[in-house]
């Protein structure tokens, strides 16, 4: 009872790669390695959640921090305050986070392209400072400590996996599938799609919910994995332009790119940090340069560009 | 004949400006109304009126029994009253097959309607490509296959005509009459084309600086002083 | 009332500031309809720049004021003449002049870290601490002093777009850019003067700015804001009316020490911004172009 979107190359590629790496650990004794890509697996979950706003509905937000701080304490709160179980708290958090984004991005949507991504650097550095105060909540700027738990971050590898894999999938679902076809609609023109038919405003805000929710989602991730998280990191503008960065210079708008910019990201910044620590925001600013001008879609761009010199094409979506 | 969709008193006001003031409209069954009027009297607000763009200042709207007026536009659209757009606007990112598409299942219609549609409109054979790559007519045969994939009762086709060569004036013309007589939709339009609105409708309302001056067949109007004046100033009314 | 008496006058002097800062970004949403996201990072720049003048040559940041303009101004015209001008006009190239921008922003600051590390910095002269009595209350030598440099900005741009002929071809490119072709204004090279005189401000205003406030490289976000913050509300209009504006943000920040702990006024501007863009996107004097 498969939807006639989904191509079964794509159920199989997904399911292949990451029968891969989760026996990947079991193989090799990398424990670098494997905490590595244990954030990389976050950094492609919440990248692809970004996408969904930015790139599926064209609505580009320099805020989105805001949702992983918001989700990542009250997570934290959570767990410690009323003994959450772990991935309850997450979801909890998600939730908080997901609510919150409806709360700002409804009215705020009204607002079309640049007026919008200015509210939103309005909105992150808003929350930031607002719960950098909120000593219940945040700690203040000491920040909140989980307990440690032996083993856990190596064990979050596999819920990292599933995370990135769910982020994944749905950002497969949300493209191919008619609703996303009604986001790309609304993406070229919010009124004419309202004129034959296309519920706008419920779209979009259910493109926020689910963005911002998976955000706050990473957030109580990254709370557990390093059982200690400050508002000044959580809720920092350089958070926010990290998954701008990793979704135009990946492929604003595709699948799986913001997936690719994610992988790069964390990478470079691994390799940076320990010859030019202070040059990659720099660097990321150049290639955002060099991305807007001359390749839109980024890297998944000239992948694309590549695998049309030898030959691919793509098959027209709808078999009409 | 019902009558499918009615307007009554509909107003609109700008700040201290009337651009619609106290217009009743009847659109029966299976036929096609015409709205003309010189430039600035308001016909474009009327239209966006009814299409749910934007809401009047008093007045009321309904299809058939169920009220119209307030409603946003989509849920207008889905009712059955779907306009195509003066300036096209095709959705730049999505084919044309994709475009037809949205329409028809935001509105509950399969996508074998969608199909049709393109077809009807002659723009079948190049449905998987971007609209970037039609000319303006093409766009416009765009417009109405995009309307008409949403199965509507009421066709707002604001000004469909105008701007392409005669050949092809000619072509959307007969579109119009085809899909009131194939289809049945019910149909307003407005237009600048005159001997295409002459043509084709069924029934007329003028308008001139808001207020509705004049209505009856085609014939009628022609001959109506106060439109004449309405177009070519009182001089030539006589 | 001695209180209230150096509150407002406080506030007024912020409000030069605010003005020129905003007049930059307006400038050239206006006439390119381009939000320029550099903005903060070329505040920053001249931050740096009169800073920079100031430590190694000994160069009064007044002084400074011209070359440090001159210079932004040029880079304004390169930033214009190799990156923007290759990006589409209109609502297409909306999001995509956002994002380049902010990627220049993003390497300016790179710059500035490199060169001058991320402390916190700021231009203290020899009269850094001299304060006047004004009206009942002890007013900084300093604010009055950019307040004053900000007053003459603001006159001589209000100058240069009423009287002369580059101010009315800038005025008329934000009207009507097809029609200006016609009457022989060249549209690319007015888009890129404006483009340099916008960043000039910006730098001038960074200038001044860093008189006033400590700054490091990451500075530039909240004046961007608040800049924001100016337009929508005051419209692209007059100078005027951008006063006016920057003016009410001003009173609103400076007050609202009165009701809420210091450490949440700069959340006070951003919370502003979203409000305005929200509830009036057309601004409180309406989106009239310049002039």
């Amino acid at each position: 009872m498969k939807p006639p979107w989904v191509r079964p190359r794509a159920v199989v590629g997904l399911l292949a790669v990451c029968a891969v790496l989760a026996v990947g650990p079991l193989l090799h004794g990398d424990l670098y390695a494997h905490n590595l890509v244990t954030l990389t697996f976050l950094g492609i979950a919440a990248a692809l959640a970004w996408n969904w706003l930015g790139g599926y509905l064209g609505q580009v937000s320099f805020g989105h921090a805001a949702m992983f701080g918001l989700g990542g304490f009250v997570a934290a709160r959570a767990q410690i305050s009323l003994n959450m179980p772990m991935v309850p708290a997450w979801v909890f958090g998600g939730l908080v986070a997901g609510l919150y984004a409806l709360v700002w991005g409804h009215p705020t949507l009204r607002l079309r392209g640049p007026y919008f991504s200015i509210a939103t650097i309005g909105v992150g550095e808003a929350t930031r400072l607002v719960c950098t105060y909120w000593d219940w909540l945040t700690g203040g700027s000491s920040g909140l400590s989980l307990p440690m738990q032996v083993g856990l971050k190596y064990r979050l590898y596999w819920y990292g996996l599933v995370l990135a894999a769910l982020a994944v999938a749905g950002s497969y679902v949300l493209r191919r599938s008619p609703l996303g076809l009604s986001l790309l609609a609304i993406k070229s023109d919010v009124d004419a799609a309202s004129d034959v038919g296309v519920s706008s405003t419920r779209l979009q805000d259910l493109v926020l919910f689910i963005s911002g929710a998976t955000m706050g989602l990473c957030g109580g991730f990254y709370a557990s994995y390093f059982s200690y998280i400050e508002p000044g990191d959580m809720f920092g503008f350089d958070r926010s332009i990290s998954w701008v960065l990793m979704g135009v210079i990946g492929g604003i708008g595709t699948i799986v790119g913001p997936a690719l910019g994610a992988v790069i990201f964390v990478l470079v910044r691994q390799f940076l940090i320990a010859s030019y620590p202070q040059l990659y925001l720099g660097l990321y600013g150049v290639l955002l340069v060099l991305v807007i001008l001359f390749e839109p879609l980024g890297l998944t761009g000239l992948a694309l560009r590549l695998a049309h010199r030898f030959g691919y094409r793509e098959r027209p979506d709808l078999a009409t | 004949m019902t009558v499918m969709l009615r307007a009554e008193g509909i107003s609109k006001r700008f700040g201290g400006l009337k651009a619609v003031d106290g217009v009743n409209l009847s659109l029966r069954e299976g036929e096609i109304l015409g709205l003309i009027g010189p430039n600035g009297a308001g016909k474009s607000t009327l239209f966006s009126m009814l299409a749910g763009s934007i809401p009047p200042t008093s007045g009321r709207f309904f299809l058939g029994g169920s009220e119209l007026t307030g409603k946003p536009a989509f849920r207008i659209a889905r009712a059955g009253v779907v306009r195509t757009h003066q300036i096209v606007r095709p959705f730049s990112m999505l084919t044309l097959a994709e475009n037809v598409m949205v329409a028809a299942s935001s509105c509950g219609r399969n996508r074998a309607l969608a199909r049709k549609s393109l077809q009807f409109a002659g723009i079948d054979e190049r449905r998987h490509e971007y609209p970037m790559r039609l000319t303006l007519a093409g766009r416009k045969r765009l417009e109405m296959a995009r309307a008409l994939a949403t199965a509507p009762r009421v066709l707002l086709l604001d000004e469909v005509i105008a701007g392409v060569n005669p050949v092809e004036a000619q072509e959307m013309t007969r579109l119009i009459r085809r899909a009131r007589d194939e289809l049945g939709v019910s149909i307003v339009m407005t237009e600048h084309v005159m001997p295409a609105v002459m043509s084709l409708a069924n029934h007329l309302i003028v308008l001139d600086a808001g207020k509705l001056i004049a209505e009856g067949s085609p014939g009628e109007i022609v001959h109506n002083p106060a439109v004449i004046a309405a177009y070519l100033g009182k001089a030539h009314a006589g | 009332m001695e209180r209230f008496a150096e509150l407002l006058i406080a506030s007024i002097l912020l409000a030069g500031l605010y003005a020129t800062m905003a007049y930059g970004l307006g400038l050239i949403y206006g006439v390119l309809r381009i939000v320029n996201l550099n903005h903060g990072g070329m505040i920053m720049a001249g931050a740096y720049a009169g800073w920079w003048l100031h430590e190694e040559l000994g160069i009064d940041p007044y002084l400074a004021l011209l070359p440090v303009a001159l210079a932004a101004f040029l880079v304004g015209v390169l930033t214009y003449g190799l990156l923007v001008r290759r990006l589409p006009r209109g609502a297409a190239g909306g999001v995509q002049s956002l994002l380049l921008l902010f990627g220049v922003w993003l390497v300016v600051r790179n710059a500035a870290y490199l060169m001058f590390t991320g402390n916190d910095q700021t231009v203290r002269t020899s009269y850094s601490t001299l304060a006047v009595p004004l009206a009942g209350a002890l007013v900084s030598v300093n604010r009055l002093a950019v307040f004053a440099a900000a007053l003459a900005t603001l006159v001589i741009l209000h100058l240069l777009l009423r009287k002369t002929y580059l101010g009315k071809a800038i005025r008329a490119v934000a009207q009507n850019p097809e029609s200006c072709t016609l009457v022989g204004i060249s549209v690319e090279r007015i888009y890129m003067l404006t483009f340099g005189l916008g960043t000039a401000l910006a730098a001038v205003a960074g200038l001044l700015g860093a008189t006033l406030f400590p700054f490091n490289p990451s500075f530039g976000a909240g004046e961007l804001l608040k800049s924001f913050v100016v337009v929508v509300l005051g419209g692209l209009g007059s100078i005027a009316g951008t006063a006016i504006a920057a003016l009410i943000l001003a009173l609103v920040e400076v007050f609202a020490i009165l009701v809420i702990p210091a450490y949440l006024t700069a959340a006070v501007g951003f919370v502003l911004l979203v409000l305005v863009l929200v509830l009036r996107p057309g601004g409180l004097f309406g989106q009239r172009v310049l002039g």
